[in-house]
């Protein structure tokens, strides 16, 4: 059986409809804008077409990389400068006067109160969903509550409680800072107390006194002697010198006078030199005391605080091992169950700002990631605590002194020494991420540009020479319709 | 001579003309059949001794250049393969997607990274954890879906050769019939003709299936053999059986062994008995069926392991993990401890040591095996070229294992042992001995989701993990774009994108997990496999993800344009050819009715000499 089309038409009707196809995806190409809707159809580019909507994918993945870490770093570095001028301001604040209310606090205590607060505000808030201050824990917030943090939480203790025991053991029970004095025969001894103890004043040194031999400090527990051969002259003085647990020196001066009593910094030349040893004595105590009413209280403050901020893996907060705390002799780690662990985010020992890396380039990363637990910013927390935590009686007589003692020290450290990281170094590293983002972005801009017109010139079909085909293909396909329609009609039998 | 001779050639004369109208008519009304030759006929004159008596048809005369014919048959089949492969590639093309479109591989592939990358920016947020599970289901699926596709083409095939199989068997039939017809006659009649406008038609439409030689014979027979000489037809046909498998899949292919043979085959019963597998016997050079062949077996099963390439590269980027051996010294002899416990089948434990004879560093590769039908490992078991491949069935313990490896390599002057639990020791033979080791590590799919690695199973080979494994069926990778899924562990738990420990706990915001991933996706360094057809057995592909994805495209996109090209200048061919043997051989309208006229006048001017001798017989009669 044979059927179908001969052959004849089907050539004609083939070469008519290849046209016809032809003039289809010409049109798809003017309407779609694409050359091809197949790789085959891309011709020999087809390889980099596939590379270029790589990097051009790759690059709006950048771009949005930088769009999110941009927010990010200028939140961060807002942040960092509210705290900087805070820590500025507080500076400021500790050189006024001593002028307490009724809750025992001056009004440059109360609102550092409510700046310490502002600070933990700023660290805890997120950048969408992510703290910027907690390290790795993007989910979690960098610090605990104000209110947890000086006051506690259930069996936690807080900051306050920290300070108050460590005040304890730094004082001792008799409030000589966990020294004792005594006197035997013309001798006066100032020695630490035994057992030896981290805690209260430790003695640094002593100066010479006329007529007397003055040894120490030595031994261990360190001790000082003064053995007076022959009584001083009114005037002759001698110095002790004390360290403190924040790391500062504090120094002691008596002066020989033979007024009886002595006024405080005296001791008075008594008839032998037994006498004058026991007035030494006296005299020395009473300074002590005041010493540790006074600076040794607002250095154990600073040292509490900085002990209960510095935290961070393996460094858990330290405080004082007791109760007892007058007695107690070492500093013990708090633990999450008995402390309050200030900082919430993630600890690590290694740099804070690589727990946040962004990719913004092919080969070109920017770590931005911060922690509040940094030195910088925790230190500045710590010395504002102290300064908001402190209170004073007006029943106290060393309360203006101990005021000024701790005034002082928030103030200078307050100051970051030299070598110490400070918030500005923060806000430095962070200041060179941005630039590098910044050129990286510029860069990219200029390249994403070249590569669309590249992608274009392989993808993109030229209108003007589609256009310019449909017209020449239309013509033809009418020229081709009319002369078979032509070379059909011319038929003998047309005209037989 | 007389009145009755002219009275009888006059009749002649009337049929040979009735016989020309007849066949004016036959090919007016054929000028569109297809197969169908202009006939012309032959008249001569009939003669007693040297005296004309009339006229009579000696033959019927088809209008062929049998030269042309040869030709174009050739040609047909080679338009019939090209047209064949074209449409399969276009269809493969129209798998792997329109350029930079939503439904393109590159485009689902990019869409995976960005996600990896606002992950490595933004570890913390679940919805960027999520975005990147759903672009990562995405990728699985649209590698399933690209199986599915290619596989369904591969089936596509499978029928098309059963369908071409029975229009073979039938045209070989009708030949064989037309043939014996044929040998009855020994008259070249407008029957013999029509047989044979019949048999060119089955003839040709065989040589669109199949590249045919074509050998004439005596009464107009033909027969009828393969390239390679087979005879298909001759007074009676051979048959050819094909076993389709319905549906294919990625793992049924071809094989000479019918018990490895996952598709069907086309065997040829000649008659005698004897059965022959022309697959096998690679008889199809040409025409649809080679195209079918060729696609189904060859074309079809490389743009498939190529896609298996991707998602196994891509799976065990995300998965695999080195780890180095740590160096040891017993006595003088110096050496690494490994250990080996957690490889996976298909894990690899990778040794370099010096030959220090001829001081060439020498690459060993020891493959974990849990099929022993796999053993002995063929060379290019893994993509490195210079490596000895070494397959150690784990199945036996640590004494088995080491036993295989020192019969292996003893001879090498390495020595193998075990120092307990599942740590293996290599040492040399001590300072100046004949090797020295180098490096010894071992690269280990990473099967838990928080390992400590930051290597994780993101992909799995349905439940198992994907670890390359060789077992007899051939690797792993086999088919594993089909398989391939997302971790149902992640979906459950999406925090396991950066999770990679539970003590300590991993922080949420740590960027180490998701850096990984994006470095492997977009950097990580792959060897791909050369079977696939990207890359050679000497210098394998090693590139990153995106780079053999290029490549691959790439590649087909060629060989598409390619198979396109030839198709189209094939086809040029083919209706030039056709256009010559039409010019030769069709019925021309005008032709014909001119002949209409010759016939009409002749059939007026004989009859005119009926009517004369008719008149003048009743003259003679009268008188």
């Amino acid at each position: 059986m044979i059927t179908g089309v001969g052959p004849q038409s089907s050539l004609i009707v083939s070469a008519l409809g290849d046209m016809r196809s032809q003039l289809d995806d010409l049109q798809r190409q003017l309407g779609t804008g694409q050359k091809s809707t197949t790789y085959a159809g891309l011709g020999i580019d087809r390889g980099l077409a596939v590379g270029l909507q790589g990097q051009l994918s790759a690059m709006t993945g950048y771009a949005d990389t930088v769009t999110q870490i941009g927010v990010r770093m200028s939140l961060q570095q807002t942040s960092l400068t509210r705290i900087a001028d805070i820590g500025s301001a507080v500076k400021g604040a500790t050189l006024t006067q001593f002028n307490i209310d009724a809750s025992g606090q001056t009004a440059t205590q109360r609102t550092a109160t409510s700046q310490l607060d502002e600070i933990l505000g700023l660290l805890n808030t997120p950048a969408g969903d992510r703290y910027l201050f907690s390290g790795r824990a993007g989910d979690t917030p960098a610090t605990d509550t104000l209110d947890h943090i000086l006051n506690g939480d259930g069996a936690k203790a807080g900051l306050k409680q920290i300070i108050a025991e460590r005040n304890q053991a730094d004082l001792g029970a008799s409030g000589m800072g966990r020294l004792v004095t005594g006197v035997a025969g013309s001798q006066v001894n100032l020695a630490e107390e035994t057992p030896p103890t981290v805690f209260g004043l430790k003695l640094a040194s002593v100066s010479a006194l006329n007529g007397a031999t003055v040894t120490g400090p030595t031994g261990s527990p360190a001790s000082i002697s003064v053995n007076l051969t022959s009584n001083p002259n009114p005037g002759d003085a001698i110095t002790f010198g004390f360290n403190l647990p924040d790391g500062t020196t504090q120094q002691l001066t008596l002066t020989a006078t033979n007024s009886s009593p002595p006024a405080a910094g005296e001791f008075t030349i008594g008839a032998t030199v037994n006498a004058t040893a026991a007035s030494l004595q006296a005299s020395l105590t009473t300074a002590v005391q005041k010493l540790a009413a006074t600076s040794l209280s607002a250095a154990s403050a600073m040292a509490a605080a900085n002990n209960f901020f510095n935290v961070d893996a393996g460094q858990p907060p330290m405080r004082v091992a007791g109760p007892p705390f007058d007695t107690a002799t070492a500093l013990v780690g708090g633990t999450a169950a008995n402390t309050v662990i200030w900082y919430t985010g993630e600890m690590g020992t290694d740099p804070a700002r690589g727990t946040a890396v962004a990719k913004v380039d092919d080969a070109l990363t920017v770590s931005y990631g911060a922690r509040a637990n940094e030195q910088a910013i925790r230190s500045t927390i710590a010395n504002i605590a102290v300064y908001a935590t402190a209170t004073f009686a007006a029943s106290d007589p060393n309360a203006k002194d101990r005021f000024s003692a701790l005034s002082e020290r928030v103030g200078n450290a307050l100051t970051a020494p030299n070598g110490q990281q400070k918030i500005q170094d923060i806000q430095a590293e962070l200041a060179f991420a941005q630039t590098t983002v910044k050129d990286a972005t510029q860069r990219q801009q200029q390249r994403k540009l070249m590569l669309e017109n590249l992608l274009q010139g392989i993808e993109q079909a030229p209108q003007d020479q589609v256009a310019a085909q449909i017209l020449a293909l239309q013509t033809r396909l009418q020229a081709s319709l009319q002369t078979t329609a032509a070379l059909y009609k011319l038929s003998i039998i047309n005209y037989l | 001579m007389g009145l009755a001779q002219a009275l009888t050639s006059a009749v002649g004369g009337l049929r040979v003309t009735q016989s020309g109208l007849a066949l004016v008519a036959s090919n007016i009304a054929n000028a569109e059949t297809p197969g169908y030759v202009k006939k012309t006929a032959v008249q001569v004159a009939a003669a007693s001794g040297d005296v004309t008596i009339g006229v009579r048809l000696s033959s019927i005369n088809r209008e062929l250049d049998q030269y042309l014919q040869r030709q174009l048959r050739t040609e047909t089949s080679g338009g019939a393969y090209a047209s064949t492969r074209t449409d399969f590639f276009q269809r493969l093309q129209g798998i792997l997607g329109q350029p930079g479109a939503d439904n393109a591989l590159e485009t689902v592939f990019n869409n995976f990274v960005s996600s990896a990358q606002a992950l490595s920016t933004s570890p913390d947020s679940s919805a960027a954890r999520y975005s990147l599970l759903t672009a990562g289901q995405t990728l699985a699926q649209h590698l399933n879906g690209m199986t599915a596709d290619i596989q369904g083409l591969r089936s596509d095939a499978e029928l098309g050769l059963a369908d071409a199989v029975n229009q073979v068997n039938s045209a070989m039939r009708q030949i064989a019939a037309i043939n014996r017809q044929l040998g009855q006659s020994s008259v070249q009649d407008a029957t013999a003709a029509s047989l044979q406008d019949q048999r060119d038609f089955y003839i040709d439409q065989l040589s669109q299936l199949m590249d045919i030689k074509v050998v004439a014979t005596d009464h107009g027979k033909v027969n009828i053999f393969t390239r390679s000489g087979t005879q298909l037809v001759g007074d009676q046909a051979s048959v050819m059986t094909f076993d389709p498998k319905g549906s294919l899949g990625a793992t049924a292919l071809w094989d000479s062994d019918p018990a490895k043979r996952g598709t069907g085959t086309i065997m040829l019963d000649s008659g005698s008995g004897s059965t022959t597998d022309l697959i096998a016997a690679n008889a199809f050079g040409s025409g649809k069926i080679a195209a079918l062949v060729e696609m189904r077996d060859h074309v079809l099963v490389d743009a498939q392991a190529q896609v298996d390439q991707i998602a196994a590269g891509m799976s065990r980027a995300l998965s695999d993990r080195t780890v180095a051996g740590a160096a040891v010294t017993a006595g003088a002899q110096a050496g690494f401890d490994v250990d080996i416990g957690s490889l996976l089948a298909g894990n690899t434990i990778n040794l370099a040591y010096t030959d220090t004879a001829t001081n060439t560093q020498r690459q060993v590769t020891i493959v974990r095996i849990d099929d022993p039908g796999a053993l002995p490992l063929p060379p290019g078991a893994t993509p490195n070229p210079t490596d000895k491949v070494i397959g150690v069935d784990f199945s036996g313990g640590m004494a088995a294992i080491i036993a295989q490896i020192n019969s292996a390599l003893g001879s090498s002057g390495l020595q193998f042992s075990n120092t307990g639990g599942t740590t293996l020791r290599v040492l040399d033979s001590g300072a100046g001995g004949p090797v020295k080791i180098d490096a010894l590590s071992t690269t280990v799919t990473t099967n838990v989701l928080t390992s400590g690695s930051a290597a994780l199973p993101f992909f799995l080979d349905g439940a198992k993990p994907y670890s390359g494994a060789l077992t007899a069926f051939g690797p792993q990778s086999l088919g594993f774009a089909g398989r391939i899924t997302i971790n149902p562990a992640l979906l459950t738990d999406p925090s396991r994108l950066v999770v990679y420990q539970t003590s300590p706990l991993t922080a949420a915001a740590d960027p180490t997990r998701p850096n990984f991933l994006l470095n492997q996706l977009t950097q990580g360094m792959l060897d791909f496999d050369p079977q696939a057809g990207v890359g050679t057995a000497s210098a394998p592909f090693s590139g990153s993800l995106q780079s053999y994805i290029r490549q691959m495209i790439s590649q087909q996109g060629e060989a598409a344009a390619t198979a396109d090209s030839l198709n189209q200048g094939q086809q040029v061919v083919v209706s030039s050819l056709q256009q010559r043997y039409a010019d030769k051989s069709n019925v021309s309208i005008d032709e014909e009715m001119a002949n209409l006229l010759k016939l009409q006048t002749a059939y007026g001017a004989n009859a005119r000499v009926l009517s004369a001798v008719r008149d003048m017989l009743d003259q003679l009669l009268k008188s």
